[in-house]
Order: C-alpha cells, then sequence, then structure tokens
C-alpha cells in the first residue's frame, strides 16, 4: 500500500515541470532566491513567452479573452500574497479594447515564508490556466514546479535580476498624485460619461484602464480633455449592465511618455465635482464658471474695447489718432481700408497669439496670459522701442514711413498708409498682453479650458472690441466733424501723447527690475544715452546740413557704448537670473494686515483652526492687482473688518509664474491674476470666488467687505 | 467642432452598442443559411428567437459544444417554440471561416440543434446587433423586444463543464415563457473577439 502510495506521489508531482511548452507558450515559474531562511521573503514570478504577436491577457482582459489564472500549492510554512500584475499594453480598436501582454510577461507573486519553517527543500507548485491569442485563441494550462531551499543563508537565484526587471514594471501606488473622477452628465440609456482628472509630473498621453466588474464596464474609448500645466483630464464612457452606477472605479492611471510608460494603482470614487463657486451666494458675487458662450465673447469683446483705455494702450491711440487725422484730409475710401486694415493688425496679432496659445496647450505646457512678459530680453527689448515712440512724439527725430529711414522696400512708400496701419494694429496687441482687464479675466479663464475653435473667437471677439473705435470712426467719415480740425493744436497734442508712452516705458522699467533687480538702473542708463543718441540723429542728421558724417559717427558710437558698454556688461541683459519658483515672495502684500505666503497647506491649516482665509492672486506686473486689490486690501474698513474675523490672509505671489500657482488659478478657470477667494469659517463649504475688480480701489472695497461677511455667516 | 464630432463619435459607439437595446425593438435582418434558405427575422413573429454569435473554433464556443451543453440547451428550447439561430459572423479571409460545405459538415458532426445557422461571413447581422464576442447571446421576446443581451453563462472559462454555471439565457426564456419580465436583461458578454 505504502508503495502504492509512492508512486503516486511520485507520479503526482511528476505532473509539475519547471517549465511548460504550449502550442504557442512557454511557462515557466522562477523564484527570486534559491536559498531562503525562515522568515523570508521571496519574490515567485510566473514566466510566460508568447511566441511573436501572441498575447495573454492583464487582471481585466477588457472585451474578450480571460485573465491568467494560478492556483498554488505550497508546503506548509509558505504562503502566497496576491498576485502582481505589470503594466499591460492596451489593444484597439476602441469599441473592443482589451488589455494583453505582448509576447512576454512575468507576473509577480510575493511569497512569506514563515518564521518557524523547517529547513529542507520545499516543493513550490502553482498551477496556471491562461488564454494566448493572436486571431484565434487557444486556452492554455501548466503545472509548474520550482525548488527552493530553506537553510540559513539567503542566496539569489539567476533568475533574480529577471525579476526585478519585471517588478519595475508594476504600476505605482497613487498616493503619489491626486486624482478625482465624477459623472459628467446624467446617463443616455446605459452609457454615462465619466471625467477623470489627476495632477502629477510628466507631459505625454494620459490614458485609464479599468478594473474588471461585472455590473458596468469602461469602455475602451479615451477622450482628452483640455487642461492647464499639471493637469490630466479625460473622458470615458461607461457601460452599466446591472445594478446603480457605480460609486467607486478601480484601475490605472497611466500616462505614455516618449521615453515609456507610467501607471498608477487608483480607486475613484466617482462623486459629482463639488462647486467650486458657492452658487447659493448673492447675484454680484463670483463670475460663474460656465458662462453662455455669447456672453463669455460679449465679455471679451467689452474687453477688448476697455483695454483701448489701458495705460499700456493709450499712447498707442495717439499714433493711432494723429494717422487717422492726417488721413482724414485724404480719400475716405483710404481711410476706410485704413481701418480695416488697422482691425485686420489686431486680428492677425491677436490669432497669431491664441495660434501659440493653442500650441502651448497642445505641448501641454502652462500657457499664462502675460507669460510673454517673463521672457526678460522681450522686455528689455518693448522698454527700448516704447522709449523711441516717446522720443519721437516729443518731436526729437522723425519715423517716416517710406523715407530713407525705414529703409524697406520702395513700394513701401504707395502702401505706407496700409502698412502703418497694419502694424499700429500689432503694436496695440503687443501692448495690450499684460493688462489683464476687468472682464478679459474670466473670459480667458473660461477660454484656455476651451478647445482649439473656441479659444480662437474668443481672441477674435477682444481683437474685434480692440478695433472697434478706428474702425467706427473710419466708416463714418462723417463723425469726422467732431474731430478738430488741424493746426498747430495737433503738434501739442502729438506731444502731450508722448507723456503717457513715457509712463508705459517706465511701467516697462519697473517689470525688467523682476528679471535684472536692481541692475535695471542701467536700462534706466542705456536709455537716457539713447535719447541723447537720438537727439542727435534728429536734429543733425535728419534735419541738419552741415557736419552730418560726424553726426552720425557720434550716433554710431553712443549706441554701440551704449549698447556694449551698459546693455552687455553692466546689465548683463542676455543673461536674466533664474526665475524663482519661489512662492514665498511677498514683494505684494497689502499693508496693515498681517499677510503670509499662500500655499494649500497654510489654507488646510487655517481652515481647521476655524478662522475663514482670504487668498490674494497678485503679480508685479499685474496692474488692476496693484491699482484696485491691494488699497482695497489696504483699506481702514476692511482691515478692520479681518482683523474682527482673525481671518488668515495668504498672498500668492505670480510674478515669476510658479507651477503650483498656475495649477491653482486653473482649478478656478482662470489663467492670470487678479484672482481673490474667501475661505468661509464653514470647513464644509467651497470658497468664494470674488469678481473681477475695476481698476478704481474704491469699487472693490464694498465687495471685500460683503464677502467677509458672507464668509462667516 | 470638436464637441460635434465627439456628439457623433459618441452616438456612433452607442449605436453599435444599443443596435440590440434592452426593451427596444429588435432590428429586422435577412440572412442566408447553410443550406441556402433565406431567414428572415420577421418569419418569427411572435415566438421567442436566440441569437447566437458562434465560432466553433474559439475555446469557450468549443467547450460549450464539446461538453454537450449548448446541443443539450439548443433541444431543450427548439422543443418548446423557441427559435435559435447561430449567427456566424466571421469574414472570409480569416482561417476560422467555414463554407457551407464545411458548416454543414460541423453541423452533423457537432449534432447541433438549432433552428438554423446563418452564413453572416459578410458581418451585417453581427454589427447591426453589437455582436461583440463568440458566444454573445441575445433573446428576442415574442413580441419583437429585445430582452436579454450579454454572456450565455457567468462562467467564462474555455474548459469545465457549463451546466454547473448559471444559465442567465435559459433564465431569460424560461421568464419570458412563464409570461414574466426578465430579471437579468444585460451582462457582459465573454468570449473572443469576432472576426469582423
Amino acid at each position: 500500500m505504502r508503495c502504492l502510495l509512492k508512486l503516486l506521489a511520485v507520479l503526482f508531482l511528476g505532473c509539475f515541470t519547471a517549465s511548460a511548452l504550449t502550442a504557442h507558450t512557454q511557462a515557466k515559474l522562477i523564484l527570486s532566491l534559491q536559498t531562503a531562511r525562515a522568515g523570508d521573503s521571496v519574490l515567485a514570478g510566473i514566466h510566460l513567452q508568447m511566441e511573436p504577436a501572441w498575447h495573454t491577457y492583464w487582471k481585466n482582459s477588457g472585451a474578450s479573452g480571460i485573465p491568467t489564472t494560478l492556483a498554488w500549492t505550497l508546503p506548509a510554512g509558505i504562503k502566497a500574497g496576491p498576485v502582481q500584475w505589470p503594466v499591460p499594453e492596451k489593444l484597439p480598436p476602441d469599441d473592443f479594447t482589451t488589455y494583453v501582454y505582448q509576447n512576454e510577461v512575468v507576473l509577480l507573486v510575493p511569497l512569506q515564508i514563515s518564521p518557524e519553517a523547517k529547513a529542507g527543500v520545499a516543493g513550490i507548485k502553482v498551477h496556471v490556466e491562461w488564454l494566448e491569442c493572436k486571431e484565434a485563441c487557444v486556452p492554455g494550462s501548466a503545472d509548474l514546479l520550482a525548488s527552493l531551499n530553506l537553510g540559513a543563508e539567503q542566496a539569489a537565484s539567476p533568475d533574480a535580476p529577471l525579476l526585478a526587471a519585471w517588478q519595475k514594471r508594476l504600476p505605482e501606488s497613487s498616493s503619489k498624485l491626486v486624482a478625482h473622477a465624477a459623472w459628467e452628465k446624467p446617463a443616455v440609456g446605459d452609457l454615462r460619461p465619466l471625467v477623470i482628472e489627476w495632477s502629477g509630473a510628466g507631459i505625454g498621453e494620459p490614458d485609464f484602464y479599468p478594473l474588471g466588474s461585472d455590473a458596468f464596464e469602461v469602455q475602451g474609448e479615451t477622450e482628452r480633455l483640455p487642461s492647464s500645466g499639471g493637469l490630466f483630464r479625460l473622458r470615458k464612457q461607461v457601460k452599466r449592465f446591472s445594478g446603480d452606477w457605480p460609486a467607486k472605479i478601480s484601475g490605472l492611471l497611466v500616462l505614455k511618455t516618449p521615453t515609456g510608460i507610467v501607471a498608477y494603482e487608483t480607486d475613484l470614487s466617482s462623486a459629482p465635482l463639488a462647486p467650486v463657486a458657492n452658487p447659493s451666494a448673492t447675484p454680484e458675487s463670483a463670475v460663474s464658471l460656465t458662462q453662455p458662450l455669447w456672453k463669455m465673447l460679449l465679455y471679451a469683446f467689452l474687453g477688448g474695447l476697455i483695454l483701448n483705455a489701458m495705460p499700456c494702450v493709450l499712447p498707442v491711440i495717439a499714433l493711432k489718432i494723429l494717422g487717422f487725422v492726417r488721413e482724414a484730409r485724404s480719400d475716405p475710401r483710404h481711410v476706410r481700408k485704413l481701418g480695416w486694415v488697422y482691425a485686420l493688425g489686431v486680428l492677425v496679432s491677436f490669432l497669431s497669439l491664441a495660434g501659440v496659445v493653442i500650441a502651448v496647450q497642445a505641448a501641454g505646457h502652462k500657457a499664462g496670459w502675460g507669460m510673454q512678459f517673463s521672457n526678460a530680453q522681450f522686455t528689455v527689448g518693448l522698454t527700448v522701442l516704447v522709449t523711441l515712440v516717446a522720443l519721437n512724439l516729443f518731436g526729437l527725430f522723425e519715423v517716416n514711413p517710406g523715407s530713407r529711414v525705414l529703409g524697406t522696400a520702395g513700394n513701401l512708400a504707395a502702401q505706407s498708409g496700409l502698412a502703418g496701419a497694419f502694424f499700429n494694429g500689432v503694436l496695440a496687441t503687443i501692448l495690450a498682453t499684460p493688462c489683464t482687464a476687468p472682464f478679459l479675466g474670466a473670459a480667458l479663464g473660461f477660454a484656455f479650458a476651451q478647445p482649439v475653435p473656441i479659444i480662437l473667437l474668443m481672441f477674435a471677439a477682444v481683437a474685434a472690441g480692440l478695433a472697434a473705435p478706428y474702425v467706427v470712426l473710419s466708416w463714418k467719415p462723417a463723425w469726422l466733424r467732431f474731430l478738430p480740425k488741424p493746426g498747430a493744436w495737433m503738434e501739442h497734442f502729438k506731444i502731450a501723447m508722448g507723456f503717457p508712452m513715457l509712463a508705459t516705458a517706465l511701467w516697462l522699467l519697473n517689470l525688467t527690475t523682476i528679471h535684472y533687480g536692481d541692475r535695471s538702473w542701467w536700462l534706466g542708463i542705456f536709455l537716457v544715452m539713447m535719447s541723447a543718441a537720438v537727439w542727435i540723429w534728429g536734429a543733425f542728421v535728419q534735419r541738419g546740413s552741415a557736419g552730418r558724417g560726424l553726426a552720425v559717427v557720434i550716433v554710431i558710437l553712443c549706441m554701440a557704448g551704449g549698447y556694449f558698454g551698459i546693455l552687455e556688461a553692466q546689465l548683463h541683459w542676455r543673461s536674466s537670473p533664474d526665475s524663482a519658483s519661489d512662492t514665498r515672495v511677498l514683494a505684494h502684500a497689502p499693508e496693515g494686515y498681517a499677510w503670509s505666503p499662500w500655499s494649500p497647506e497654510a489654507v488646510a491649516k487655517a481652515r481647521a483652526e476655524g478662522r475663514p482665509v482670504v487668498v490674494d492672486f497678485t503679480a508685479k506686473w499685474c496692474l488692476t492687482c496693484n491699482l484696485s486689490v491691494a488699497p482695497a486690501f489696504a483699506s481702514k474698513s476692511v482691515v478692520e473688518q479681518l482683523q474682527k474675523l482673525n481671518a488668515v490672509a495668504l498672498v500668492a505671489d505670480y510674478t515669476l509664474y510658479p507651477a503650483q500657482i498656475t495649477a491653482e488659478l486653473a482649478r478656478f478657470q482662470r489663467s492670470g491674476v487678479p484672482l481673490v477667494l474667501i475661505y468661509p469659517r464653514d470647513f464644509a463649504k467651497p470658497p468664494e470666488v470674488l469678481p473681477e475688480p475695476l481698476p478704481y480701489p474704491a469699487s472693490y472695497i464694498p465687495v471685500l467687505l460683503g464677502a467677509l461677511e458672507r464668509a462667516v455667516r | 467642432m470638436k464637441q460635434l464630432l465627439t456628439l457623433v463619435a459618441t452616438l456612433a459607439l452607442v449605436g453599435t452598442a444599443f443596435a440590440a437595446e434592452i426593451g427596444k425593438p429588435a432590428p429586422d435582418f435577412t440572412g442566408t443559411d447553410i443550406r441556402g434558405r433565406t431567414i428572415k427575422l420577421a418569419d418569427f413573429k411572435g415566438r421567442i428567437v436566440v441569437l447566437e454569435a458562434s465560432n466553433s473554433d474559439c475555446p469557450f464556443c468549443a467547450n460549450h459544444l464539446k461538453t454537450g451543453a449548448l446541443q443539450e440547451l439548443q433541444k431543450e428550447f427548439t422543443a418548446k417554440g423557441v427559435v435559435w439561430l447561430m449567427v456566424n459572423s466571421v469574414n472570409p479571409r480569416n482561417s476560422s471561416h467555414r463554407t457551407p460545405e464545411q458548416a454543414r459538415a460541423e453541423w452533423d458532426q457537432e449534432k447541433l440543434n438549432a433552428t438554423a445557422w446563418i452564413d453572416d461571413s459578410s458581418g451585417a447581422i453581427g454589427k447591426l446587433y453589437g455582436l461583440k464576442t463568440t458566444p454573445h447571446m441575445i433573446v428576442i421576446a415574442a413580441d419583437g423586444t429585445v430582452a436579454y443581451s450579454g454572456a450565455l453563462d457567468d462562467r467564462p472559462a474555455p474548459f469545465g463543464d457549463p451546466r454547473t454555471a448559471r444559465n442567465y439565457v435559459r433564465e431569460a426564456v424560461t421568464q419570458l415563457l412563464a409570461g414574466q419580465r426578465v430579471l437579468v436583461s444585460q451582462t457582459k458578454p465573454y468570449g473572443c473577439a469576432v472576426h469582423y
């Protein structure tokens, strides 16, 4: 009898082999250690090697196939943990998606040896069943065996490197990212869209590989949704077979980067997204985040109109009006044409800006309105340009279109009017960008989260607003009657317009301090030198008769000396210090109250203490912030209220575009500053997003007081 | 524009998924069976119709046939007046394709008890009903509405005895024959992909 039993045992064991070969797959059981001690953990791997183009399946096989299954037969004292699945490959088509391992996979299983395990040879056995498919499918199974010595020392097995390599292909834990999922709309039949978003580093194509379920199926198609930097958003359709719509969907958040694939395991709770703006707030509060398109386009148009009044645009109107006045005496049709060409110039500049935004958005970078000015050299160049324009307006030199001074093609003389009108439009656009005016803020924030055609529409609307006055005037020549007749006043007007230009140049000079710090006063010196050179040019070269040659030489020496001696040597204008992404710069905290640097942790800490929180997103270059918001916060009544409520005041300095603040602004659908948030005392309530301030400080004080009062209701 | 395209794509997806929408009338079709007869869904008005997306090369279907479980189910239902149509949508270039002669030979070999085996190598019927896997089962009630769409049973495995599994098609047909509502009307179908 015992012989029979022994025979049976041998036969039974003989069924298990180290590796098995089926139709298209070779299966092997490998271990990370060949000798282990009691209490050790050993990593076991089921190594499946398929013929080329044959695949086996992930733990969610998708629309067809079945996952590989394992059944362990382990000696006493050894326990097997759950299977760890490396990140699979997603096979198209979208309406029949499967998640597979092509050609090769090692499924990892941790084995735990108990501390009481006895020394000897342990037979680790596993029964594996799988489905291998190329076009047709063939089921496969194997009984695999591996031996593990239990002894006093630990010895790695030759398969350890292979196991380590496949361990690297396991998904990471989701504690490294913050992910949300929300149902976008009610269901249509049995299909409902789910929006998944997560923030993380890296650039690539995001996707979500769901785990399987009997009650529902996440479809294969992934739609990427627009988002700003650091945030990935996608939409998946979920099909329900039975029961309620799932409250929890588990799976892998995947990012396909140029260098490989990164995946995170996650359990998403699919709640509806909590509204960011408090909907029960009074009508004049938060600019709603879901405005209809026509309203946003109207705001964009109005924003463009108002941009005409901004200090960074107003001086250019001087140029426009002057040209207009000059042309008014000639052919009215030509005037109309000039009007349209000016509008065209503005439109083309805005659309090319839109193109840049779209390109940058597509490249996955953070694109914020006004970001051109983070380019130090751009700012320097613009300062110089604006100063030259001011000097021209003062009459120090002339810019005659078509003359040798411009030095472009000969036919510029005939087209001078049109070319001038076009480039006036372009200049107006360039100067308008850092002034994110009221209405524009919300409109642009809306636009940046939108698909390409809407962005183009938004930019076109702003362009239309900016160009509107000129076009209107060029079409209604009758209204020229209201324009004053030419005379000596024109020259006075021209000089007077030079002063807003000079103010703009000074403001730009102030901006360069962001990049060059104290060194930017050298730029001021350069501008003075340049002014002198320009005067010499105008007085002695353009208008002078004798000594022209000498004058030219002096001008060249001046400019060269200025450039090399100052811009290069002192300012080092081509190498600005690295923009620090330091969110702790407190340069612009309003006065009168204790402001601290903003961080998400600071907000959470303050809310946990039960105090209302005020967050002021501001930047050195933001005009509205400095003209309206800061003075309003510094006003007596607001400071008193802040003290009374024991509010925590945090300032988020966006001057150098730190990534964390860009992401935070994007959460509230804004692309730039100003933004003021008031978190109520009640921890459960979401923050109130205050409306855009008008550039008059007095107007913002009642808004702040009202919001602060609501925060503690 | 992008939203419009998305809407169209979603509708298309919805369309393909819901050609067999539970509770809605089953779309009519015309097909030819392996014996050259023309089969129309409208011919079977007033009777319960079971559609089976099949491909005997798929290990899941092969197991149902090998164990005889599928043939028993077919016999059980056709005896009660249910129409059982096998729909083979494998395209002619695929190695699993069966010409009518081969299909007839297989019919005899496997002792099939269905009402007819429709040669759907063009894929028209399969796509009309959104048949995704083999086996994928559709049960159409006597009033012409789709009563069940999904898996044959709750045990996706290419081996073992399917008789031990919970058979959704048997449940649906039994409930329909008793004049009751089908309780489980939709499940996720398993199997190999249909080789359109």
